[in-house]
C-alpha cells in the first residue's frame, strides 16, 4: 500500500494561496531553484498534478485520447475554446506524459542564458517607464528575464522580450483558413523572420543599435493575391513606443510607410489573428495593461508538443471538423502550473479587444494559448500555440549552436469562436518557391535579407 | 476572317527560354542545391457599364457635333481676292481678310451624315490572365518572368473606317501613321509607331489582343546590393497616385485608362522599361536606388477605343522610332533615408518626359479638294506658276506654287481630305476648347509652320469670323472634312526631386501615427505641348509639390481599423496629365464673338491643384473591404469612386466599384479643370478573378 503525502486536491489548493500571497511557481519548493540547479523539476510539485493518470484517478490515462466522450471529465483543465472544439467539433487530443526536464523545455542557448544569469546575479527589474532593464540600469541582455516571475508584468516581460526565444528565427507557415462550415477558404503561405537587436544570447548589440529590441518581417509568398508582400518591423526597446512599419505592397510596386497604431486588423484576406496575438506578446508591452494573474492551475495543454519529424514538410495529420481536416493532430500534457494571465488593450482607444486571457505554462514561462474576448467579454478568438523540441526518435533539427536541438512553436489553431473560422498554422519546413525555416544562419546576412528596405524591395513582387 | 493579328517581335524566343528552364532540373549541390521553380497566377474578367449614356466625346462615333447641325459658307481666300490677293500684287491695293468675299456656296453640314454615332452599353470587357514564375538558381540569382495576356472580345459599337469609305475617297492614315489604327475597326491594343514597329519590348498585340512580359528579368544579390537587369517597372514616393519621385516609367493607358480601383495605383499601368536596377543599402538607415535603360513612352488608347483621349478628328505619327527616340537612354538615382519619426528622400533623373508633345505636321496625304469650291480652288492652284521658276522668281503665295498640284500642296500642309475629321468651324472651336488647345492660334500656327498651307491660300486669321470663314471654306472645298496630322516628339528634361516624412505622435488618438509626407519636384525647361501645337513647343520650369498625410484609425469597436489617406498636389504649369495650363479655360464658338481675337475666356491664373481623399475599410477577417477614392481638381471637377472587394476564399476575389465623374460641379466652364475631360466615363465596373 502506497501512503500518498499529501491529498489529492493538496497541489491545487496550494497554488492558490501561491496566488493569493504572489508566491513565486512550485508548490513543494520554489521551482526556480530546480531551474537554476539543472535538476529535475517533478520535486517541485505533488504527483497527482504531475500526472494526467493520477489527476483523474484513472478515468484518463497517458497515451488516451480526449475525445467527446470523455473530454467532460478535465473540463477544468482546458481553456474554454478547446474545450468546446473537442465536445462540439471532432477534435481528438492524445495525451502525453508531463515533462519534467527542463532543458527540453527551452531552446539550449536560451535556458544556457538564462541559468549563467541567475548564477552570476544578472536580474532584471522594470525602469520607471516600465521597460526590462539589469538591476544596473542596462538593456537586457538576453535570457529570461524573470525566471522566477510574481506578477504579470514580470510574467508578460518574459514573453515580450524575445519571441523566439533565440537572436534569430526564421519560420516558413502555411496557413490554412477555413470557412465556418468546413470548406477551406485559403491557403497561404509566408516567411516570418525575427532578429533580436537586443536581448541577445550572444550578449551583443546587433549594430550598436541601442534603441531597438527587433527587427521583424513577414513576407507573403502565397496565394497569388498576396504573393510579394511584405512588411518589415522595426521594435524600439522601449515598449511604449509603436514599431515603425515599412510595407511593399505589389500594388504599388515600392516600400511605403504604414501606420502601426491599429493591431487589430486581419493582415490578409480570411484570417483569424491580428499582428497583436502571435507570441501573447503581439502588441508592444506597455501599449498593453493591467496585467494580472488571475489563476494558477494545473492545465492541459500542447507544451513539448510532438514534432512532425516524420514528415518531410515537418507538416502534421489534421482530423475533426465538417471535413475532418480542421485540426491539427496534436498531443497535450499537463503541466502542474499554469498562469492565467489577464491583460487589456489601455493603449488602444476603441479596440474591439476588451481584455486578453494567456495560458502561461510556469516551467518554461510560454504561453500555450491566448483568448481574446470581445468589449462584451464573449471569447473571441483563441490563439492556441504548440512549442516543443525539434526532434522525433532519431530525427532532429539543429537550433543555432549547431549541437542541440531546435526549440520552436510547431503549429497553431487561430479559431474565432463567435464566427467558426479557422486559421490553421504549421511550422514546416519549406514553402512553395524554395523559402525555409532557419535557426541557424548568419545574422548579418539575415539582415540584409530582410530587414532593411532594401530587402523589402527585393522580396516585393516585380 | 482573321481573329488575331501579330504585331510585334516574335514570341518564340522568351516563351521558349521559360519552357526550357522551368523543366525538370535535377541537382544535389552546387550551384543549383536551391534551385526551385514556382509559378502563379489568375483569370480574371472585366467589365465596365457605362450608367452615363454618354459616348466617349473624342470617338467618331460619340462625337457632339454628331447630331447637330452647323452653317458653313465658303469664301474666297484673300490671296486670290482681287483686292486684297492678286489684286494688291498687280499694285491694285485695298486689304482683305478672311470673310471679305462671300462665294455663292453654302451649306447646312451634320456631321452625322457622314459618320455614324454609336451607342454602347459597356466601356470595356476584358478577359486577362497573369502568370509569374519565379526561377530561383540559389540566393543570388534569380529569374522572374511575369507574363500578362489581355482578350478583348470587342462587345463594343465602335466606329469602323469602312462606313466612310464612300466620302472624300475614305479615310487614309497616310505614310506616317499606322493604317491599322485608322483604316478598319478600332485596334484595343496596338501601339505603333509611324514606322510601324511596336516601341514595348517584349509585347505582342493585335487588335483585340495583348501579350508581353511587365516583367523579364535576371537578378542577383549579395549582401546590400541588388541588381536586377530585363524588363522591369520603377516605383518611387510615398504619394499614391501623384507621381512626384514616380518618374522612371511611363502608364500604359490603353486598358482601362485611369479608371481601374484607385487604391491599386498604377499597378499594371506603368510601361515596363529595359533597365539596369540597383538597390545598395548604404548604411541601416539609406537606400540607394538607381536606374539606367532605354526610354518607354506612355502609351495612350488608340483612335475610338473606349477611353481614348486624343480626338479622332487627329492622326498622330508616334516619332519613336523615326526620331531615334528608341536608342535614347534614362536614367537616375534616389536616396532615401529613414531615422524612425523623421526620414527624408532626394533623386535625380535625366529623362524623356514619358508623355511627349505634340505639334502639327505634314499629313503625307496626297489627295486634292474636291467639290464645286474643292475645283475653283484647284483650278486656281493649277494656274500658278512654278515657285523659283522664270516666272516667278520671288515667292508669293497668290501666283505661285510649290508643288506640282494641290493634293501634293494638301501633303504638305498638316491636313488631309479625309472623312471622320473636322466638318465645321463649330467643330473646330468646340473640340480646341475640349483638348485644351487654342483654335484661332492653332489654325494660324498650321498656316505659318506649313508651306503647303499657304500655297493652297489658307492664311493667318485675326479673330474669329476670319477663322470661322476660313475653316468653313476648306471644309467645304474639302468635299466634307480635313483630318488634321500631329506628331508625337519627345524631349529630354532632369527631374530633381526632395522629400521630406515625420510620423506624428500624439495622445489625441486621431493624430497619433500620422504619418506626413511632403515630396517636392522641380524640372527647369521642362518641354509642353503648344496649345496651338506649334512646333515651338513650350518650354517652361515647373514645380510639383505634393503632401501624403497616411492614417490608420478605428472609428468603432465593431469593425476593424479604416486606412485613410489624403493627399494634395500642386503644379504651376501643367495638369496632372501634362496638359499647359494656358491651353485651360477656352470655349466653344457659342461663347465667343465674331471679333474675339482669343478663344480664353477662364483663364487659369493659378496653378492646377488637386486633392485625393481615399480610405479602405474592412469587415472582420477581412471578406469585404469597402473603399473610397476621390479626386478633385480644385477648379470644379470630382472622380469619385466608391467599391467593394469580396474574398470569399478559394481563390476567387470579385471587385466591383463605380465610377462618378463630374467634370462641372462647380464654376462656369468645365474646361478649367482636368476631370471634365473624363465626364462622360460615368461606369460600374465589375471584376471577377480566380487565382490559380
Amino acid at each position: 500500500m502506497i501512503i500518498k503525502k499529501y491529498d489529492h486536491n493538496y497541489g491545487r489548493r496550494q497554488l492558490l494561496k501561491n496566488m493569493a500571497v504572489g508566491a513565486a511557481a512550485g508548490v513543494l519548493m520554489p521551482l526556480d531553484k530546480l531551474f537554476a540547479a539543472g535538476a529535475d523539476l517533478a520535486k517541485a510539485y505533488p504527483d497527482e498534478i504531475m500526472s494526467i493518470d493520477m489527476y483523474t484517478k484513472g478515468k484518463i490515462n497517458t497515451g488516451d485520447y480526449l475525445t467527446a466522450d470523455n473530454v467532460d471529465i478535465v473540463k477544468e483543465l482546458l481553456d474554454p475554446i478547446v474545450f468546446d472544439q473537442i465536445k462540439t467539433m471532432g477534435r481528438r487530443i492524445k495525451i502525453r506524459p508531463t515533462t519534467t526536464d527542463f532543458s527540453v523545455m527551452f531552446p539550449a542557448e536560451f535556458h544556457a542564458k538564462t541559468i549563467e544569469n541567475m548564477n552570476n546575479g544578472v536580474t532584471a527589474i522594470f525602469d520607471k517607464q516600465g521597460n526590462v532593464i539589469t538591476k544596473d540600469g542596462k538593456n537586457w541582455t538576453g535570457g529570461l528575464p524573470f525566471p522566477s516571475p510574481k506578477t504579470g508584468a514580470e510574467i508578460q516581460a518574459n514573453l515580450a522580450m524575445s519571441w523566439g526565444r533565440a537572436d534569430y528565427n526564421q519560420y516558413a507557415i502555411n496557413d490554412t483558413v477555413f470557412n465556418p462550415d468546413g470548406t477551406k477558404a485559403y491557403d497561404y503561405e509566408f516567411i516570418w523572420a525575427e532578429l533580436q537587436v537586443q536581448a541577445r544570447l550572444d550578449g551583443t548589440v546587433f549594430r550598436n543599435m541601442k534603441d531597438l529590441l527587433r527587427f521583424q518581417t513577414v513576407y507573403f509568398t502565397s496565394t497569388q493575391d498576396v504573393a510579394g508582400s511584405s512588411f518589415l518591423s522595426t521594435w524600439y526597446y522601449d515598449q511604449a513606443k509603436f514599431p515603425e512599419l515599412y510595407g511593399y505592397l505589389p500594388q504599388f510596386r515600392r516600400v511605403r510607410q504604414f501606420p502601426t497604431n491599429q493591431r487589430f486588423e486581419p493582415l490578409i484576406p480570411g484570417v483569424t489573428w491580428f499582428l497583436s496575438d502571435p507570441w501573447a506578446a503581439g502588441d508592444p508591452m506597455l501599449t498593453w495593461g493591467d496585467y494580472k494573474v488571475i489563476e494558477r492551475k494545473p492545465m492541459l495543454g500542447g507544451f513539448n508538443a510532438k514534432w512532425n519529424g516524420d514528415d518531410e514538410n515537418w507538416r502534421a495529420g489534421t482530423h475533426g471538423g465538417p471535413n475532418g481536416d480542421t485540426f491539427w493532430d496534436t498531443d497535450y500534457e499537463l503541466s502542474p502550473e499554469v498562469a492565467i494571465l489577464e491583460s487589456k488593450p489601455v493603449g488602444y482607444p476603441r479596440a474591439p479587444v476588451g481584455r486578453r486571457l494567456a495560458y502561461i505554462d510556469m516551467r518554461n514561462n510560454m504561453y500555450c494559448g491566448n483568448i481574446r474576448f470581445d468589449r462584451q467579454d464573449k471569447p473571441w478568438v483563441n490563439f492556441e500555440t504548440n512549442f516543443g523540441q525539434y526532434k522525433l526518435g532519431d530525427k532532429v533539427v539543429l537550433g543555432p549552436d549547431g549541437k542541440s536541438p531546435a526549440w520552436s512553436w510547431i503549429n497553431i489553431h487561430s479559431f474565432d469562436a463567435q464566427t467558426r473560422r479557422m486559421s490553421r498554422a504549421a511550422h514546416q519546413k519549406e514553402n512553395k518557391g524554395g523559402h525555409k525555416s532557419e535557426f541557424s544562419f548568419d545574422h548579418d546576412k539575415a539582415y540584409s535579407r530582410f530587414f532593411t528596405q532594401q530587402a523589402l524591395q527585393r522580396l516585393g513582387q516585380v | 476572317m482573321t481573329l488575331f493579328r501579330v504585331v510585334g517581335r516574335p514570341l518564340v524566343l522568351p516563351l521558349a527560354l521559360c519552357v526550357v528552364l522551368s523543366g525538370p532540373v535535377i541537382a544535389d549541390d552546387g550551384w543549383f542545391e536551391d534551385f526551385d521553380v514556382s509559378f502563379n497566377g489568375f483569370v480574371r474578367a472585366e467589365i465596365a457599364g457605362s450608367t452615363s449614356g454618354e459616348e466617349n466625346p473624342n470617338n467618331q462615333g460619340g462625337n457632339l457635333q454628331n447630331n447637330q447641325n452647323a452653317s458653313r459658307q465658303s469664301f474666297l481666300p484673300p490671296a486670290l481676292n482681287p483686292l486684297s490677293g492678286v489684286g494688291s500684287l498687280l499694285g491694285l491695293g485695298g486689304v482683305g481678310a478672311w470673310g471679305t468675299t462671300p462665294l455663292p456656296f453654302a451649306d447646312t453640314v451634320r456631321r452625322g451624315d457622314f459618320v455614324k454615332s454609336t451607342s454602347n452599353d459597356f466601356n470595356y470587357a476584358v478577359v486577362r490572365t497573369e502568370i509569374e514564375m519565379n526561377m530561383q538558381f540559389n540566393y543570388e540569382w534569380r529569374f522572374i518572368a511575369r507574363v500578362r495576356a489581355m482578350f478583348d472580345p470587342e462587345v463594343y459599337d465602335a466606329f469602323d473606317a469602312n462606313d466612310v469609305a464612300g466620302f472624300q475617297g475614305g479615310l487614309e492614315s497616310g505614310p506616317h501613321a499606322n493604317s491599322a489604327l485608322y483604316e478598319g475597326t478600332p485596334s484595343y491594343f496596338d501601339y505603333l509607331a509611324d514606322q510601324g514597329g511596336n516601341p514595348n519590348p517584349l509585347e505582342w498585340t493585335g487588335s483585340n489582343y495583348q501579350v508581353y512580359f511587365p516583367t523579364f528579368l535576371l537578378e542577383y544579390a549579395s549582401g546590400d546590393l541588388s541588381l536586377r537587369l530585363g524588363n522591369q517597372q520603377i516605383a518611387w514616393g510615398q504619394a499614391i497616385f501623384f507621381r512626384v519621385f514616380d518618374t522612371p516609367n511611363g502608364l500604359d493607358l490603353r486598358r482601362h485608362s485611369l479608371l481601374d480601383r484607385g487604391l491599386e495605383e498604377f499597378s499594371d499601368k506603368r510601361v515596363p522599361m529595359l533597365s539596369l536596377r540597383a538597390t545598395y543599402q548604404l548604411n541601416s538607415d539609406i537606400l540607394l536606388d538607381a536606374y539606367v535603360g532605354r526610354f518607354q513612352p506612355s502609351v495612350f488608347g488608340n483612335p475610338n477605343t473606349p477611353y481614348n483621349i486624343i480626338p479622332s478628328q487627329f492622326t498622330v505619327h508616334d516619332t519613336y522610332e523615326s526620331g531615334g527616340y528608341d536608342d535614347k537612354i534614362s536614367g537616375g538615382f534616389r536616396l532615401k533615408g529613414d531615422y524612425g519619426q523623421f526620414g527624408w528622400q532626394a533623386s535625380f533623373v535625366s529623362r524623356y518626359a514619358t508623355e511627349g508633345t505634340f505639334a502639327w505636321t505634314k499629313s503625307g496625304v496626297n489627295k486634292p479638294l474636291s467639290g464645286l469650291v474643292g475645283s475653283v480652288i484647284n483650278t486656281a492652284y493649277n494656274a500658278k506658276l512654278p515657285a523659283n521658276s522664270v516666272a516667278c522668281p520671288i515667292y508669293n503665295s497668290a501666283t505661285c506654287r510649290l508643288y506640282g498640284d494641290s493634293g501634293e500642296a494638301m501633303a504638305n500642309s498638316s491636313f488631309s481630305v479625309n472623312p471622320g475629321g473636322v466638318y465645321s468651324a463649330d467643330e473646330w472651336f468646340q473640340y480646341a476648347a475640349l483638348a485644351r488647345l487654342d483654335a484661332i492660334g492653332g489654325l494660324n500656327a498650321a498656316v505659318n509652320e506649313f508651306d503647303g498651307a499657304r500655297d493652297i491660300y489658307a492664311s493667318v486669321a485675326g479673330n474669329v469670323s476670319e477663322s470661322v470663314a476660313e475653316l468653313n471654306t476648306f471644309f467645304i472645298a474639302a468635299g466634307g472634312s480635313l483630318r488634321g496630322h500631329i506628331e508625337r516628339t519627345y524631349h529630354r528634361e532632369n527631374d530633381f526631386a526632395l522629400g521630406a516624412s515625420y510620423v506624428n505622435e500624439s495622445d489625441n488618438n486621431f493624430l497619433n501615427q500620422l504619418i506626413f509626407n511632403l515630396e517636392i519636384q522641380y524640372t527647369p525647361e521642362r518641354t509642353f505641348t503648344n496649345p496651338t501645337l506649334s512646333r515651338q513647343a513650350i518650354k517652361e520650369d515647373e514645380y510639383t509639390v505634393a503632401i501624403v498625410v497616411d492614417k490608420w484609425h478605428r472609428f468603432s469597436e465593431s469593425l476593424p481599423g479604416t486606412y485613410i489617406v489624403f493627399q494634395a498636389l500642386t503644379k504651376n504649369r501643367s495638369d496632372l496629365v501634362g496638359r499647359h495650363l494656358s491651353g485651360y479655360g477656352r470655349v466653344g464658338l457659342d461663347s465667343l464673338s465674331p471679333g474675339d481675337t482669343t478663344t480664353l475666356k477662364d483663364a487659369k491664373t493659378g496653378n492646377a491643384s488637386y486633392i485625393v481623399f481615399g480610405f479602405l475599410q474592412p469587415t472582420a477577417n477581412k471578406i469585404f473591404e469597402i473603399e473610397l477614392a476621390t479626386l478633385i481638381d480644385l477648379d470644379g471637377g470630382i472622380l469619385f469612386q466608391p467599391g467593394v472587394r469580396w474574398n470569399p476564399g478559394r481563390g476567387l476575389t470579385v471587385e466591383a466599384f463605380y465610377n462618378h465623374i463630374d467634370g462641372n460641379v462647380w464654376g462656369d466652364n468645365p474646361n478649367t479643370n482636368m476631370i471634365s475631360s473624363l465626364d462622360f466615363a460615368d461606369e460600374l465596373s465589375l471584376r471577377v478573378t480566380m487565382q490559380f
